[in-house]
């Protein structure tokens, strides 16, 4: 594997998407649990990935392993010119600042504005006190309009974010990820809690990101048709070890069944 | 079909747990009614025997005596400002201590040595540090306004903390991810999320504050309870069930008040 | 950016403006100028506020530093005396309460039972049980059974309104069924009612016995015995190092005190909940 293009001592790229490398990575929980098992993977600047798996099979934390949210076992993440998995406190965070990430279930502060809610994009690169007292620059303001105008969500801004539909909430996320002026972008199941037009609306918005923002973006997904329609490439994850790694358009439904390890079910599907 | 061929299961036998139950309280009753043990005499005799004077005392509650009224004015003014004074400090005091009492504002583990300070000062009755307090700085406002503080740091810390620690709080995560600090993660979303929680917590300590303070001059910390222990003194409970009318009417006023500002809190 | 964005005016200028809320904004600041005149009107000189610290470090250390531990036994003793006011007054208050609480009740009492009823809780609730304790005193004396009838009497107010309350927080469904297979009244409360709302009531009657603990040592400071009385004779002889150790005893047995009857409270609530999780299934 050619990782040396892109050491720790390699300086920070100003702008462009960074790669993923991940070698033999290994996570095991506290409770015992494993979450991943000896996972290598190099996915290249711009590229978009998807992670396919059954729930439980390790996806969601291989994209938390990417930045840091859950710590590896063994094995090492390289984000850009970046160690994550030796980095911590401050440093992480900075590094934190450069990988965008949304959620399935959104996690906005609901009670607080969508302008609030995007405003914690804008954490990493602004001083703690500042925020401890309130104060936001010219500069911050304009990112937050700015990301909530490329998800169409400017309307909003001063709205509660509880107050918004599940599909207009993963917008915000977006935007609030996209306020980071990240280099990459994770998504942990992004539309399993959508309904279908919104999921493809959510989606495109992502496929978006990728080409025009120019990001490396990596969203785990379980239905597969969107994997096929919307990314390039996909992993297959079971059980936590890596069973797939191939274009994701050309895979075929027995290359999912070998994923799933099952039969492929009308709910591994979306539609539409 | 007959009974006899219906397989029941067993009924659960729940009489000997409530036979327990019942017998635990059985026994501490009784060993705190035993006198011998420094335990309540119910003594329903002395009822019956003071109960002449006693009876005439408490009649003469009624009629209130209104001529006390001016000069509860003075006394009553303190006693609400030293209620509003001392929710509003315990109320900044809290906003940043519930934050740290909780798991998800506080994942560290500063949070349990926040929590054992706060139940210490729990623990103590409003009255025994107003009176302590008093020994200590002397009689007047003062005293009470820290008896206040603290009374209202316990409860509202303790609910406020309690609430954040059961509400979700997945909007921590997307904080972290974006390489926010916990300070900043916890003012910009954590704040407001809390907020009603917040307001209506230390509504409800202003509620209680206006009750404690009107008998905090009791032992000497200023407000009405000074002008309380003056007519109880000297007899005078006419005087008395005035007074006792007046704190009724302001702690009900505050009640009502309250509760229209927290049904707008929603 | 995009070619789109790029054309338009930034984000920023078309975004919409911040709505302005001038009425919270008035608020805020009539309540912080009320607080502040208060604060000002206050009898509290800035140079005692000065003094505050030093006092407080001064006395914390008489208090501490090196309490007086022949004192324990007698500040055990006294705390005995007030923890048994507070069992006795939770124990005669909570049935009072409950024997009031339940015709106080939407849909249990009629409505002419119902408003006295919870006037007499509004009114007890806003009397302080130290005022309560003094008119009774001149009856019963200046003795703990005085601090338990004041606790029982006092308690009244608030653990009736929990009472109804949390009957009324009862899912009519249970009810609803009883009555529909023909129950009167009196069945009604026992199936329909007690079932559902007996340990969220049990639970409630531990808390009022915790509350109690700390009163019945307020009520000690007029004279009926117990913690509160031996705290005001140290305190007024100013023995320091004795207040510490009642300090500490009171916290102690506080504190052990919420915690067993918390664990029980959890416990209760807990059971009530397997016990829904059981019927369900």
């Amino acid at each position: 594997m050619d990782t040396t293009a892109h050491g720790p001592e390699a300086a920070t790229p100003a702008s462009g998407p960074w790669p993923i490398r991940l070698t033999d990575v290994t996570v095991r929980y506290p409770n015992g649990v494993v979450g991943l098992r000896g996972v290598s993977l190099a996915i290249e600047a711009g590229e978009m990935v998807s992670v396919v798996g059954l729930s439980g099979s390790g996806k969601s934390t291989l994209v938390r392993t990417v930045n840091g949210l859950v710590p590896v076992t063994s094995g090492t993440v390289q984000v850009g010119p970046y160690r994550v998995d030796q980095l911590r406190g401050r440093r992480l965070r900075h590094v934190r600042g450069s990988i965008g990430m949304i959620f399935q279930g959104f996690n906005l502060a609901d009670r607080a504005s969508v302008y609030h809610n995007v405003l914690v994009g804008r954490f990493s690169h602004t001083p703690t006190w500042k925020t401890l007292l309130g104060l936001t620059s010219r500069e911050d303001r304009e990112m937050v309009m700015s990301a909530l105008d490329s998800v169409g969500m400017l309307e909003k801004v001063w709205g509660r974010a509880g107050a918004l539909s599940g599909g207009q909430k993963q917008r915000v996320a977006i935007a609030r990820a996209l306020s980071q002026e990240p280099q990459v972008m994770l998504a942990d199941e992004p539309v399993a809690s959508l309904d279908p037009p919104t999921a493809h609306a959510v989606m495109s918005d992502l496929r978006r990101v990728n080409t025009e923002r120019d990001l490396t973006v990596l969203v785990n997904l379980h239905l597969m048709d969107l994997a096929r329609q919307y990314t390039t490439r996909m992993i297959g994850l079971r059980d936590g070890e890596l069973v797939y790694d191939g274009p994701a358009s050309s895979a075929t439904d027995a290359d999912f069944e070998a994923i799933y390890g099952r039969p492929i079910q009308t709910r591994d599907t979306l539609g539409q | 079909m007959t009974v006899s061929q219906l397989s029941v299961p067993t009924r659960p036998r729940t009489w000997p747990r409530v036979a327990v139950v019942v017998g635990v309280i059985v026994a501490i009753t009784v060993l705190t009614t035993l006198p011998a043990l420094g335990g309540v005499n119910i003594d329903l005799g002395a009822i019956a025997r003071n109960w002449g004077n006693g009876s005439e005392r408490i009649g003469k509650l009624f009629p209130p005596d209104p001529s006390i009224l001016p000069r509860t004015w003075k006394p009553l003014l303190e006693t609400l400002e030293m209620a509003l004074v001392g929710t509003a400090i315990a109320a900044l005091l809290a906003l940043p201590l519930s934050q740290w009492a909780a798991r998800p504002t506080n994942p560290s583990r500063s949070r349990i040595v926040v929590r054992g300070v706060l139940n210490v000062i729990r623990a103590v009755p409003d009255l025994v540090y107003a009176t302590i307090l008093v020994a200590m700085v002397g009689v007047g406002a003062l005293p009470g306004v820290i008896t206040l503080v603290l009374f209202d740091l316990g409860i509202v810390v303790k609910l406020v903390s309690e609430a954040i620690d059961s509400a979700d709080a997945s909007y921590m995560e997307a904080g972290r991810a974006a390489g926010g600090t916990q300070t900043q993660i916890n003012r910009v979303t954590a704040q407001p999320q809390t907020w009603p929680v917040f307001a209506s917590q230390v509504l409800y300590s202003l509620e209680l504050n206006v009750r404690i303070s009107s008998i905090l001059g009791l032992v000497g910390a200023g407000g009405l309870g000074r002008l309380i222990d003056e007519v109880r003194g000297f007899y005078r409970y006419g005087a008395l069930s005035m007074i006792i009318i007046e704190i009724l009417v302001v702690v009900i006023a505050i009640e009502i008040a309250s509760n229209v500002l927290r049904k707008r809190l929603r | 950016m995009t070619v789109l964005t790029a054309t338009r005016a930034p984000a920023i200028t078309r975004a919409p403006s911040r709505p302005r809320r001038l009425g919270v904004r008035a608020a805020q600041l009539l309540v912080g100028a009320v607080v502040l005149a208060s604060a000002l009107h206050l009898d509290i000189g800035w140079s005692d506020l000065a003094q505050l610290p030093a006092d407080l470090r001064h006395y914390l250390g008489l208090m501490f530093a090196h309490p007086d531990w022949s004192r324990l036994p007698g500040a055990f003793y006294q705390t005995w005396v007030s923890v048994s006011m507070a069992w006795v007054g939770a124990l005669l208050g909570v049935v009072l309460s409950t024997l009031l609480g339940i015709p106080a009740a939407a849909g249990v009492g009629p409505l002419w039972v119902r408003l006295p009823l919870r006037g007499v809780f509004a009114v007890l609730r806003a009397v302080p049980e130290v005022i309560i304790a003094i008119i009774i005193l001149t009856v019963t004396g200046l003795t703990p059974f005085t601090g338990a009838l004041a606790l029982a009497i006092g308690g009244i107010g608030t653990h009736g309104k929990w009472t109804y309350e949390t009957i009324e927080a009862v899912p009519p469904g249970t009810a609803e069924a009883v009555r529909a297979a023909g129950g009167n009244l009196l069945e009604v409360a026992r199936w329909g009612l007690w079932t559902q709302a007996s340990p969220e009531l049990m639970s409630l009657a531990l808390y009022r016995f915790e509350i109690n603990v700390r009163t019945s040592a307020i009520l000690g400071l007029i004279g009926v015995g117990g913690v509160g009385d031996l705290l005001t004779g140290y305190t007024q002889y100013r023995q320091w190092d004795a207040v510490g150790v009642l300090i500490i005893v009171i916290v102690v047995v506080t504190m052990v005190i919420d915690g067993i009857s918390g664990a029980i409270r959890r416990r209760i609530m807990r059971g009530a909940r397997t016990r829904d999780v059981d019927r369900s299934s």
